[in-house]
């Protein structure tokens, strides 16, 4: 079936069934391979992209869903790496393998453009992705980041 | 299924033309914006030798920029990074400029390492207390045993060793490059080269003040051969500049922005996807499958049963034979594959295995009379005459490694060539099961390697690369991207054993030891099963028998990160809390004690980072209800007085009444030897491994039912979030005296007894079965 997406403010038309997962339909038809799979049933958010801002787990998502709606990816985070949060994440060198991080970096776009200065309990909250190498401990340093760089700009993403 | 507008084919690169017999491969580059700007088409891996390769590891353009070859795998150690600053330490390059590339599998098969990197001994960084002596093993063609005099010696990426065991070539390399840079420089004035030298990049001649730049004589070096290479010499950590500095990981700015490339992201021209199913009682194959019933579905192309993965090329494993379903897309290959109706053929025996009957069979084992290790003093007669015996029992479960990355392989076989797109943790033993499954000669394998999205221990190497050339053999001239889901990723891998201790201590009247009896067992094929309890005693005991015990279980097992140490070290650091609390003595002094009695080469360091890590936590300093401080030591090589690595760890931990468990702080001394190469990466490794362990205390374990594994996704086998790590982990790095043995897999362990003993204090229950999530921790 034909359907219309957006993607990183691009239009795509792609023909898959419906109920195709978002993520194979970003990864396979898209060839946009930031975006991971890992578990395919919602548990780790490796797979983790936007729908109008919000993040979702794309291996949990039918491609149907996203149609007429602005999906983002990693690679449209910023056309140059320079996204607060991708800056923050080179400062704190927080990937080891980096297979999580484009999930992760999503979730944590999602969440400072809600809460642009997030308590230590809103992002135990919130970020609830896996990262099988634990980097969270610098993750969390590059929350701390990223959030005093967005309030120096103005206090919104 | 079509894409009706032009987007931009992100994911082609390799460029792969399928034409059976000429086939041009275009060499792989773990970025596509560095490999797009490389321009790669048609530059064989092979022949990307260049006019201006200094040598097999150094190439330098025109502009500077130095392109180092890295020949193990970047998994997330950092790697990609250390061994590109080895290299650059001595060639005194502008380390802005450095572009590490992974190093070509397939000139490794073709060409033999230069001589002076079979000579790698010292050279300069000697070791005052003997540690400087390289640990390789024997020299074997194959990588097998030991380190290969190929090319690129050694291709692994294992046992915590990229540092250890390539730190002297690898400097090597970057010297030599350097030398003959500055031969040409010399050769190019007609002045002696004694009156050059060389920093960031740019060479000058003492006398004139004349200047060039590495990239301007680099061609003339290429052809400058080294007048005596084996008097090359290394510089000693005092003349490090680079080394031992915090350093970014290189690859860090492709994995923020989704542009590294992972074995999983490989898209080719005509590329078809592979979705598996393998027996998943493992032994087991396929006995019949009905590919009519799926035949229709969409993009389906066809299905392939292949056999249980030949073992030899697997060191040894046993998993299972399977069926693969091709078709376009990834996607709809395992929408009909788990449709597909499969029935499997197992043997029997191998079904009716369970936890409870593998852990009963282990238990048993502990009383007959095993291999006994080391057997100091007369244990037994202390025994039968002691005033006081304390005796626990300990457990642990089988473990997978579980990386992020399933696992995953694009496979391309011609007539007389086969290309393999992988992240790999053993490129060497790739291109040999390549070559065996294929009937193609090695010298015709070309592995494009690709980061690994995670390796905890060699998860780079399940049956993958040989599923994956199995399927693509039957299909000559169609690249097949192989890629496992999360549930097969579970059943076709190794895991660490399940295993059993009882460990007997008699105590003399103030309660030290007088005689210990230790007794281990796991699956008779478990690596590293001596672990940890190898030597007389890391703590002193005047009569010690250490023996292993084993039984024949069906599950594969293999190298986990820290392979035997974390069971081993949870059953020894917690029956040492055991017998402190026995002999009612502060924990940390009587480690200290016992330690000290020892006549270990690195006592003091171990004694020196007991030291730091109590001071560092407060340790004796009172704490709220319901918190507890618990202190281990870990310690890699102790014994031998050579390469070593020694750390402890304090943790404090709390324990709501509802048995909620918090990591409050981690205390971490460790030891850095003579110099880390990346203190950055040191420390990103320990604060990684601190949650790795803690994951492996609390909450993770495989069970056996019917002869297969029950938990196969993260739904099952938990992993913990950021919201369980600890808002501190302090660590301290001191100085000793000794080469490092490694610190990417056993610098956590402590957190298992550390946990147990916090329990202990906080609720009074003592638990010895991991993981602790299966106890009831909640107290009044
Ligand atoms: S792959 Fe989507 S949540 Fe794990
Ligand atoms: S960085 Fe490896 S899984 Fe997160």
């Amino acid at each position: 079936m034909a359907m219309d997406l957006t993607v990183n403010g691009v239009r795509h038309s792609v023909d898959v069934a419906p109920e195709t997962p978002l993520l194979w339909v970003i990864r396979d038809q898209l060839r946009l391979t930031g975006t991971k799979f890992t578990c395919g049933i919602a548990q780790c958010g490796a797979c983790t992209l936007h729908i109008d801002d919000r993040p979702v787990r794309s291996c949990s998502v039918p491609v149907s869903a996203a149609v007429g709606k602005a999906v983002t990816t990693i690679e449209g985070l910023s056309p140059d790496g320079t996204h607060p949060v991708q800056l923050a994440w080179m400062e704190l060198d927080v990937p080891q393998c980096g297979y999580c991080q484009s999930g992760m970096i999503m979730s944590v776009v999602g969440l400072l453009k809600r809460r642009p200065n997030p308590t230590d309990a809103e992002i135990d909250a919130e970020i609830t992705n896996a990262c099988r190498c634990s980097t969270y401990h610098r993750i969390r340093k590059a929350i701390r980041v990223a959030a005093a760089s967005i309030s120096a700009r103005g206090g919104a993403l | 299924m079509t894409i009706t507008d032009n987007f931009s084919r992100r994911g082609l690169l390799a460029t792969a033309a399928a034409v059976t017999g000429a086939l041009v491969i275009g060499f792989w580059l773990p970025r596509r914006t560095e490999a797009q700007s490389f321009n790669p088409e048609g530059a064989a891996w092979s022949n990307e030798t260049g006019d201006d390769e200094v040598n097999a590891w150094v190439v330098v353009a025109p502009d500077d920029t130095v392109t180092v070859r890295i020949a193990q795998t970047e998994l997330g150690q950092g790697v990609w990074t250390s061994n590109a600053m080895m290299v650059a330490e001595e060639l005194q390059c502008d380390w802005s400029k450095v572009r590490p590339q992974y190093a070509s599998a397939n000139r490794d098969a073709k060409e033999m390492a230069p001589a002076w990197t079979l000579n790698v001994m010292g050279n300069g960084a000697t070791d005052p207390n003997g540690g400087g002596e390289p640990q390789f093993g024997t020299r074997d063609r194959t990588g097998l045993a030991g380190i290969p005099d190929s090319l690129y010696r050694r291709m692994r990426t294992n046992a915590a060793a990229s540092v250890k065991d390539g730190r002297y070539y690898l400097q090597l390399a970057g010297a030599e490059a350097r030398d003959r840079l500055l031969l040409a420089a010399a050769k190019l004035w007609a002045v002696p080269v004694e009156e050059v030298s060389s920093v960031n990049s740019v060479i000058t001649h003492r006398g004139s003040g004349r200047t060039t730049t590495y990239g301007k004589v680099a061609s003339l070096a290429a052809e400058t051969p080294h007048p005596n290479p084996q008097r090359i010499r290394i510089k000693p950590p005092s003349e490090w500049t680079l080394m031992g500095t915090e350093q970014k990981n290189l690859d860090v700015p492709s994995k923020v922005t989704g542009t590294a490339v992972y074995g999983i992201d490989v898209h080719l021209p005509g590329m078809k996807w592979a979705a598996v199913k393998s027996c998943p009682v493992y032994g087991g194959k396929v006995k019949s499958y009905d590919f009519e019933r799926i035949r229709n579905e969409p993009g389906v192309i066809s299905a392939i049963q292949f056999p249980i993965p030949d073992p030899v090329l697997i060191r040894g494993r046993i998993f299972g034979g399977g069926v693969a379903v091709i078709a376009d897309s990834w996607y709809q290959a395992k929408t009909a594959i788990d449709k597909m109706p499969i029935e499997w053929d197992v043997p029997a025996a191998n079904a009716t295995r369970n936890t409870a009957n593998i852990r009963a069979a282990l238990i048993a084992s502990l009383d007959e009379p095993g291999t006994v290790r080391v057997n100091v003093g007369d244990c037994d007669s202390v025994f039968r005459s002691a005033a006081r015996i304390v005796e626990a029992t300990y457990s642990v479960p089988y473990l997978p490694r579980a990386r992020m990355e399933p696992g995953n392989a694009t496979v391309l076989v011609a007539d007389n060539r086969v290309d393999i797109w992988i992240g790999d943790q053993s490129p060497q033993e790739t291109r040999r099961s390549a070559a065996q499954i294929t009937g193609i000669p090695e010298e015709n394998v070309y592995l494009h390697m690709c980061h690994l999205g995670g390796g905890y221990g060699r998860n780079g190497n399940g049956p993958q690369a040989e599923q994956a050339i199995y399927v693509a053999n039957q299909n000559r001239g169609t690249p097949i991207h192989l890629l496992w889901t999360r549930e097969e990723d579970f059943i076709n891998t190794t895991f660490r054993s399940i295993g059993v201790a009882k460990l007997r201590a008699a105590l003399d009247k103030d309660g030290w030891p007088i005689a210990m009896d230790v007794r281990t067992a796991t699956d008779a094929e478990a690596p590293g099963a001596t672990a940890g309890f190898d030597i007389a005693a890391r703590y002193f005991a005047p009569n010690y028998r250490f023996s292993t015990h084993s039984g024949r279980f069906h599950i594969p097992v293999g190298t986990r990160r820290g392979v035997g140490a974390p069971a081993q070290h949870f059953y020894r650091e917690s029956f040492m809390d055991e017998l402190a609390r026995a002999a009612g003595k502060d924990p940390y002094l009587y480690r200290r004690e016992l330690i000290a009695r020892t006549n270990l080469p690195y006592r003091a360091d171990m004694i020196k980072a007991l030291d730091i890590a109590a001071e560092m936590s407060g340790w004796g300093t009172k704490l709220p209800e319901g918190t507890a401080r618990a202190i281990a030591l870990e310690e890699r090589g102790a014994e031998a007085g050579g390469h070593a690595t020694i750390s402890a760890q304090v943790h404090t931990v709390s324990i709501s009444r509802d048995g909620k468990v918090r990591l409050e702080r981690v205390d971490v001394a460790h030891d850095e030897g003579f110099g880390l190469v990346n203190p950055l990466s040191v420390r990103k490794q320990i604060e990684g491994q601190v949650t790795w362990f803690y994951n492996d205390a609390m909450y993770q374990e495989c069970n056996v039912t019917e002869g297969r594994i029950a938990e196969n996704n993260f739904d099952t086998f938990l992993l913990s979030r950021i919201n369980e790590d600890p808002p501190q982990i302090n660590v301290t790095f001191f100085k000793t005296g000794h080469w490092l043995d490694g610190m990417g897999h056993d610098r956590g362990l402590s957190i298992q007894s550390n946990i147990a003993d916090a329990i202990f204090q906080i609720t009074g229950k003592r638990y010895r079965d991991l993981p602790f999530r299966n106890h009831d921790l909640t107290w009044t």
